[in-house]
């Protein structure tokens, strides 16, 4: 027992030393854990943990580890599959491989994998392999196969080409490897290829049918035209439109252009683009530098023909005629193109001023032009005189007066014109010179000459007065119509064709108007301005008088309106304005209208629309009364027609006596003087009707009547009581039969009738005819004893 | 219930094969020798492992024991007397730690700064009893208690590091 205690006590002393002994000084991994992690807290340690933390790498471990992982992978390795066996964190698997690739030369980073030389010079062995397998590689195709980007590719197998790789890359196309023996296949295809080409060839479509590839083809292609292997050129570049052109195509082109050219004197453009030369202007400026070639628009034309131009249109000048340029030009020409060799000849000939073209290729000179001018002359003066006598409005006229009467007469004019024409040509025809030229054509010429300065005087006449010119050009009167002109040049120079003759009237038309103007003018002036100063003075007293006549006429007229009703009053007044009045108006109008050269020869023919062009011509002080007066004439009264009358006359320099009683006597003497003239003279019922009762109406009422045909019923109407009651029946019967007589005429213009209604008129016929002298007699008798009476 | 490296460090330490408490005089001396063999072991073990965390001494019958027993939390080391007695019904009933320190300052503990280790400790005591010893005492009772409340009391501020505490001796 008691040892047991002792044991006890042993072991508790055992127990006590145990406790107290040292522990042994050893880190636990937790421990450990703490330390690095404060370490590299604290930067003194350079270490990386795993992911799953069990351990921990160093840098340069990680660096050696991936160097062998990439030599392990044949040199090339994804950085992903990197991190997984290295199992570090990314970032540190990343900078590594980077590190790497800075320091070493042979390793490189693309699209996130390792690639060390080693795997490229293996690569490069493969595409070699394959390349001399194929004989043509892509870059592309690499790409594709090995999976990394071209560029990158194409640099390396570049630093590789011609040592790893036994061929060639396209300079151009820098996607394309391909060996010498592929090179030269392909190149002794184009040399056969283009060698047999005789034409111009699209290479495009060389590419197309044969498979070339087309970058090697343009550059083996050039190549060979540079050697001289192939005899031709490769126009318009690399691109699809790039053509090639044989020697032997372009020699026999240029033969041809050449013989051409020789035989023909021109060049078509059309033509040699047919050719396919692209540029035909260009090609011939090269081909015949030395050659004078005159260029037109759409062709060429060779100094002999020019020459030959030149000559013809030189003889036509100095001969004075004209000549055809059609047989000697070439077919296919222009228009355009023959105005255009043409005017080159004539300036070189310095002709220009003495030709001119007519019809795009006949030249005419001017002398034949002239002479053809001079036929006209003599039926320029005729024609002249005939207008200045009949139409002296010419100067006033615009179209409606032109068309009215001009137009008018020169139809008639040109008939005889015509007819003269034809005379004298018959007499050149048979003088034996049917021909333009000769004899003839001298006389002609010297006539022209003098011709030519009148019209220069003209001409300056013209610039000193421009307002005349103006006026001249407004109211320019036409000669002769183009056709007219046309026909009479066709008889005279009849070897022309159509065309040049309706030309050559479209040119004479111009100067033919203007001369006709200057005859006119003179004509018109040697016939009107003569009766100036004294003359004048004369005629303006003339006027006064005729026009103080006619006022008083019609203020005595008027006073014989007074004795009918309303209605018939007002017709009678517009008889009156319309007869009368019309002529005073007319002859005041004249009158202002011979100051500014527009008189005519007679007054009465101013019709109502010439008047209101006259007005309008006016100055303006004497505008306006006229205008009014003028616009009386429509009105119905002839007291408002007297007043204006008047203020007009005093406007127009005109004094308008009012009548004494031995003037009104004497006015109403001469009426009835004219009347019973007129009564004396005719034979027509109606008229001697008519006169017999105006007569007997002065007769009755001592008042001058004015009246127009349908008024004479109720003329006799208010005879009646104022004549003897048997002169009235006999009037009445007479009245009758002649409105029988006329219904009778307008039935039978109407029915053109029977039997029957003509025996009727003729029985009314008789008894008008026995009728007349009686009824003539009342008044003629009367008439002594009114005379008796006075 | 305790971790790997305490199941380890468990089987590692004898079993006791004496079933006798102080009051059986004759069996008793025993039963304390293979205690205290059963306690060299296990500290020597722990030493070897770095893993040191007590000590114990007994009055010279062996029912009372003292000592201290430290807990390194965020590489401070706390210090804690430990006391506790050999109850009557030993080896049935496991004896009860007391850590007077921390008395009241956590709910896991009776009065008296016993620590309450019965509801999880008591049953596995029980199963093995009369083969656990002291040294398992330490292992599977107080060794996991303190791995548990103290940085908890640490955290909670009711326990706090005092300088000087850190020599161990």
């Amino acid at each position: 027992m008691a040892a047991d205690w002792e044991e006890i006590r042993r072991l508790a002393a055992d127990f006590q030393k145990v406790q107290f002994a040292d522990t042994v000084q050893r880190l636990s991994e937790r421990n450990c854990i703490e330390i690095i992690a404060k370490l590299v807290q604290e930067k003194k340690l350079d270490v990386v943990h795993t992911l799953d933390g069990k351990e921990y790498i160093t840098p340069a471990q990680i660096s050696k580890e991936i160097r062998d992982e990439l030599y392990v992978n044949g040199g090339r390795i994804n950085i992903v599959d990197l991190q997984q066996i290295i199992n570090v964190d990314w970032v540190h698997v990343e900078n590594r491989a980077s590190d790497i690739v800075k320091s070493d030369k042979g390793v490189q980073l693309v699209l996130g994998q390792l690639i060390d030389d080693t795997y490229l010079d293996r690569l490069a062995e493969e595409v070699n392999d394959k390349l001399q397998e194929a004989g043509l590689i892509s870059v592309a195709e690499l790409c594709k196969s090995y999976d990394l980007p071209g560029d990158f590719l194409t640099e390396e197998l570049l630093k590789r080409l011609r040592k790893l790789i036994q061929g060639e890359m396209d300079q151009y196309n820098r996607g394309l490897i391909f060996t010498p023996a592929f090179v030269a296949r392909h190149k002794a295809r184009i040399q056969g290829l283009f060698s047999a080409i005789t034409r111009p060839t699209p290479v495009s479509s060389m590419i197309g049918v044969f498979g070339f590839q087309e970058h090697l083809l343009y550059s083996v292609l050039e190549e060979l035209v540079n050697t001289g292997r192939l005899k031709g050129s490769v126009v318009g570049g690399r691109q699809d439109k790039a053509v090639y052109i044989p020697d032997i195509y372009s020699r026999t082109q240029n033969a041809w252009v050449d013989s051409f050219l020789r035989q023909n004197g021109y060049l078509e453009f059309d033509a040699l683009i047919r050719l396919g030369i692209p540029d035909p202007s260009s090609y011939i400026k090269k081909r015949f530098k030395s050659n004078k070639l005159l260029f037109l628009r759409a062709a060429c034309v060779d100094q002999a023909l020019v020459d030959q131009v030149e000559a013809t249109v030189e003889e036509a000048v100095k001969s004075g005629t004209w000549t055809d340029l059609q047989p000697i030009l070439p077919s296919c020409l222009s228009m355009e193109d023959v105005g255009m060799l043409i005017n080159q000849a004539m300036r070189n000939v310095d002709v220009q001023s003495l030709a001119r073209v007519l019809g795009g290729n006949v030249v005419v000179s001017e002398k034949f032009i002239s002479s053809c001018i001079s036929l006209f002359d003599d039926a320029m003066q005729q024609k002249a005189h005939k207008e200045v006598k009949n139409n002296p409005v010419f100067v006033i006229t615009e179209d409606d007066m032109k068309q009215v009467s001009v137009l008018a007469e020169s139809a008639v004019l040109s008939k005889k014109e015509k007819r003269e024409a034809e005379r004298r040509k018959k007499a050149t025809e048979g003088s034996g010179c049917v021909k333009a030229g000769g004899g003839g054509n001298a006389r002609e010429i010297r006539i022209r000459k003098t011709k030519k300065k009148g019209r220069r005087d003209e001409d300056s006449d013209e610039e000193t007065g421009p307002s005349q010119q103006n006026r001249s050009k407004q109211t320019e009167a036409p000669f002769m119509a183009q056709e007219e002109i046309v026909t009479i040049l066709k008889e005279r120079v009849s070897d022309c064709p159509e065309e040049i003759v309706s030309e050559l009237a479209e040119h004479l038309v111009r100067p033919l108007t203007k001369a006709y103007q200057e005859v006119l003018r003179t004509v018109f002036m040697s016939s009107t301005s003569s009766p100036s100063g004294a003359n004048r003075k004369k005629s303006m007293k003339d006027l006064q008088e005729e026009i103080t006549n006619l006022y008083n006429n019609i203020r005595l007229f008027e006073k014989g309106t007074k004795f009918f009703s309303d209605e018939t009053q007002i017709h009678v007044a517009k008889h009156v304005l319309k007869t009368v009045c019309t002529d005073v108006t007319n002859i005041l109008v004249n009158f202002l209208a011979a100051d500014m050269m527009m008189s005519v020869e007679n007054p009465s023919s101013i019709t109502n629309e010439v008047r209101v062009k006259i007005l309008g011509k006016l100055s303006e002080d004497t505008r306006g009364p006229l205008t009014k007066l003028h616009n009386c004439l429509n009105g119905k009264t002839i007291e408002d027609f007297l007043t204006n009358l008047e203020s007009c006359a005093e406007v127009c320099g005109f004094m308008l006596k009012k009548g004494d009683k031995k003037k009104e006597r004497q006015a109403l003497f001469l009426h009835r003087q004219a009347l019973t003239d007129q009564l004396k003279e005719t034979d027509d019922p109606a008229l001697v009707l008519h006169l017999t009762s105006v007569l007997l109406f002065q007769a009755s009422t001592h008042c001058m009547l004015h009246a127009p045909g349908r008024c004479v019923p109720q003329i006799i109407g208010t005879l009646t009581g104022r004549i003897p009651t048997e002169q009235q029946q006999q009037l009445s019967v007479y009245q009758s039969l002649v409105v029988k007589q006329l219904v009778s005429q307008s039935k039978k213009q109407e029915e053109r009738e029977g039997e029957e209604l003509d025996e009727e008129a003729k029985s009314v016929r008789s008894q008008l005819v026995a009728l007349t002298p009686q009824v003539k007699e009342l008044v003629l008798s009367q008439r002594k004893t009114s005379v008796t009476e006075d | 219930m305790a971790d790997e490296a305490t199941r380890r460090a468990v089987s590692q330490i004898p079993l006791l094969k004496t079933h006798a408490g102080p009051r059986e005089r004759a069996l008793w001396p025993q039963r304390l020798k293979e205690e205290y063999q059963a306690l060299i072991r296990f500290v020597e073990q722990n030493k070897a492992a770095d893993n040191d965390w007590f000590r114990l001494e007994s009055n010279a019958d062996g029912t009372r024991w003292t000592g201290t027993c430290w807990f390194i939390h965020e590489l401070l080391r706390y210090e804690f007397r430990l006391e506790f007695d050999i109850p009557v019904t030993y080896p049935d009933t496991a004896p009860e730690v007391a850590v007077p320190e921390l008395d009241g300052k956590t709910a896991k503990m009776y009065r008296g700064g016993k620590v309450c280790l019965t509801e999880h400790f008591a049953p596995l005591w029980a199963r093995n009893a009369p083969r656990f010893g002291l040294a398992h005492l330490m292992a599977l009772g107080l060794g996991p208690w303190l791995a548990v409340e103290i940085p908890d009391l640490i955290g909670k501020g009711l326990v706090v590091h005092r300088e000087g505490q850190g020599s161990n001796q």
